[in-house]
């Protein structure tokens, strides 16, 4: 069976950035700045003039610029994260995008329009939704599938993900922030070959925040799970792991986690907690570029991205870099 | 004359029971803070009223609290003192717990010394006076270099000491029962204690965490059980000055097993086995007091509660031990019950009264 691997990564985040100071003097947090920093954090992207369709366009463009791809060679275009009319309003306005569910202007979708501004004319479009963090996850999960039976050679999977630049930017203790996330999906290839993709939902969840407390003791024996349940599914041992690149949320839980799954803390690629926050389109991804491009990740590098979906989803990819 | 403390209680109403349907000539006093919670209890029990004269007093007052009649009365006529009289909340502080459990054997025990006729003092401890000690746990004075997890531990320790020192014709004998999870194999549950709270707490998934190995032996056992080894040798002669432990020894279930146990039992029910509520990671030490501090620092109320609810002995999960049970074993003529022959039932019990007995609790 073919081994299907992520072929490039490009990402794009908007162009405002706000410190935790900023955003504690915005009443955009609800935990101190002090024990937020405590945590990893300290700066966001907060996209004020763009849209989300405007970064997942970006991203994707610029995916596609740079790996030379044939566009008539993209079978399949996924698209998640902000959805319908709401990513297609720049942030400020987004309160204002609800407005066009009441009519035929809900019809209007970003994946679609994705598809077309991209030139994608040959590729199939599906668009995920309800996934929270996990979504690009999911998209290259149903892009794997597809590539091993065959039916497709190539997806572009893309994810852009925000909250209105007025809102809150703190969720159960970690910053947000807005971006977007592109990934060619191909159906063989020696770079990021996906060894292994695990995926558990757990509807019980689904009022996250009524079952808050509930979220917070599953997390774990959840998480450690799914890690260890991808590395086996790999075909590997944990000391096989040379990175695990995380989705940036709080160190504090990455410490937990890591010790654990007996995964040393030298192993967590943390470096863009701090400079990024957690962006819910799928920081995942971006650590993995920005890895491989410091550097820290070498090609052959058996890496785990594990990431969760605020409610009732843990996911995670075994990738040969 | 034998006195009975903590004649209220699981443990001690059972013993008292037991000795009496044993000697339809044996004549008991209790030693009962309040007599009509002592009518309650003796009508629970089913004890021959007759046989026993309850005498009021207070493990925590000067002399037991009681008055120049009756302490003349008990000098005269007491043979033998059974005292499983404790203060059982692993949560208090240290003095709190010695108040009742050092002082108050402290008062047993001169009790015991001035009555001229005594020849045993029987105490009910509890096998974790090991504290944080690790591996085979024997039965005799295991020491006090560990430490312990809480100052119940310590206090029952240190009341072990005392009655080791008792001297005169009075000879004593020491049972360390492990944790009581049920009255019987059916696993009826009359009392509710820390083991059955954080068994709710994990029903409801609101335990991520429990500190230990996945080997870890688990050490419970019955009331019926406890109530009947001592019953049986609280005065027989042949264990004077010995240790024994009323545990399930290599009946103990591993840790890990005991949540897969537990998970098969309540997976019954279709509506729990619907949510997929994961097990706890079974972590070190260090990683579950690092989640702790997180918890404390970041969460809701609720999951609050409910870690320092568990903080106050799950740590003791993390010093793995196996109780020696031999002594106990040769003197019984019989192993102790296994863990795994009343768990279901008592996990099975616990899911048909979602533990009815700790809301009354929390209402009052």
């Amino acid at each position: 069976m073919t081994t299907p691997c992520i072929g490039g990564i490009a990402y794009a985040f908007p162009e405002t950035s706000r410190s935790l100071g900023e955003l504690a003097a915005a009443g955009q947090l609800e935990s101190a700045p002090a024990l937020l920093a405590e945590f990893g954090f300290e700066r966001v992207h907060v996209a004020v003039a763009e849209s989300p369709y405007a970064l997942a366009h970006r991203a994707a463009e610029r995916l596609l610029a740079e790996q030379k791809v044939d566009r008539e060679s993209i079978d399949l275009l996924i698209y998640g994260g902000a959805p319908g009319t709401l990513a297609l309003v720049p942030h400020a306005e987004a309160w204002d995008g609800t407005a066009a569910f009441r009519t035929t202007e809900r019809f209007k979708y970003p994946a679609t329009r994705l598809q077309y501004e991209l030139g994608l004319q040959r590729a199939a479009v599906i668009s995920l939704d309800q996934l929270a963090c996990t979504t690009l996850f999911g998209a290259v999960r149903i892009a794997r599938a597809l590539c091993r039976t065959g039916e497709i050679e190539r997806a572009l999977c893309v994810a852009a993900e925000f909250f209105p630049s007025d809102a809150g930017r703190e969720s159960l203790f970690n910053c947000t922030s807005d971006a977007a996330v592109a990934l060619l999906v191909e159906r063989s290839g020696s770079r990021n070959r996906i060894a292994a993709a695990t995926h558990v939902t757990k509807g019980y969840y689904w009022d996250a925040d009524a079952m808050r407390n509930e979220i917070v003791a599953s997390y774990f024996p959840t998480s450690k799970h799914v890690i260890e349940r991808v590395i086996a599914e790999a075909g590997w041992q944990s000391s096989d792991v040379a990175w695990l690149i995380p989705h940036n949320v709080s160190r504090r839980s990455w410490d937990i986690l890591l010790s654990l799954v007996r995964l040393p803390r030298a192993r967590l690629w943390a470096d863009n907690i701090a400079r990024r926050g957690h962006a819910l389109a799928g920081d995942n991804f971006i650590n993995l570029r920005d890895a491989l491009e410091q550097g820290a990740v070498q090609p052959g590098d058996k890496v785990v991205l594990f990431s969760y979906g605020y409610g009732a989803h843990w996911t995670a990819l075994a990738v040969e870099a | 004359m034998i006195l009975v403390t903590g004649a209220t209680g699981l443990v001690g109403g059972g013993v008292l029971a037991r000795l009496l349907a044993a000697d339809r000539n044996l004549r008991v006093a209790v030693l009962v803070r309040d007599l009509r919670r002592w009518v309650t209890a003796a009508a629970r029990l089913g004890v021959a009223t007759d046989r026993v004269l309850p005498v009021v007093g207070d493990l925590l007052r000067p002399g037991l609290g009681l008055d120049v009649a009756t302490r003349a009365r008990l000098q005269r006529e007491l043979t033998a003192v059974v005292h499983a009289a404790a203060d059982i909340v692993f949560s208090r502080p240290l003095d709190v717990a010695r108040a009742t459990n050092v002082e108050g054997t402290r008062r047993v025990v001169e009790l015991a010394a001035a009555c001229p006729e005594v020849r045993r003092l029987a105490f009910i401890s509890t096998a974790f006076v090991a504290g944080r000690a690790c591996g085979r746990i024997a039965e005799r004075d295991n020491g006090a270099d560990t430490g312990w997890v809480n100052a119940y531990e310590q206090s029952k320790y240190e009341a072990e000491q005392l009655v080791r020192a008792v001297g005169g014709a009075c000879e004593w004998v020491i049972f360390r029962p492990a944790a009581i999870v049920c009255d019987a194999p059916a696993g009826q549950i009359s009392q509710v204690n820390s083991v059955h709270l954080a068994l709710r707490l994990l029903y409801h998934g609101l335990v991520p965490m429990i500190p230990g190995s996945d080997d870890a032996p688990i050490d419970v056992v019955t009331a019926e059980f406890v109530a009947d080894a001592v019953a049986r040798l609280a005065l027989h002669p042949d264990v004077a000055g010995r240790v024994l432990h009323l545990c399930a020894g290599a009946g103990a279930l591993p840790l890990r097993g005991l949540f897969d146990l537990t998970w098969r039992t309540w997976a019954a029910d279709p509506a729990w086995r619907r949510k997929d509520i994961a097990q706890p990671v079974i972590a070190d030490l260090d990683t579950y007091a690092l989640f702790a501090r997180s918890v404390e620092a970041t969460a809701d109320e609720p999951l609050k509660r409910a870690m320092r609810s568990l903080s106050h002995f799950v740590p003791q999960l993390a010093h793995a031990k196996r109780f020696d049970t031999t002594e106990a074993e040769a003197a019984l003529g019989h192993a102790p019950p296994a863990v795994e022959t009343f768990w279901t039932q008592m996990s099975t019990h616990l899911l048909t009264v979602r533990w009815p007995e700790l809301r009354r609790e929390e209402a009052a």
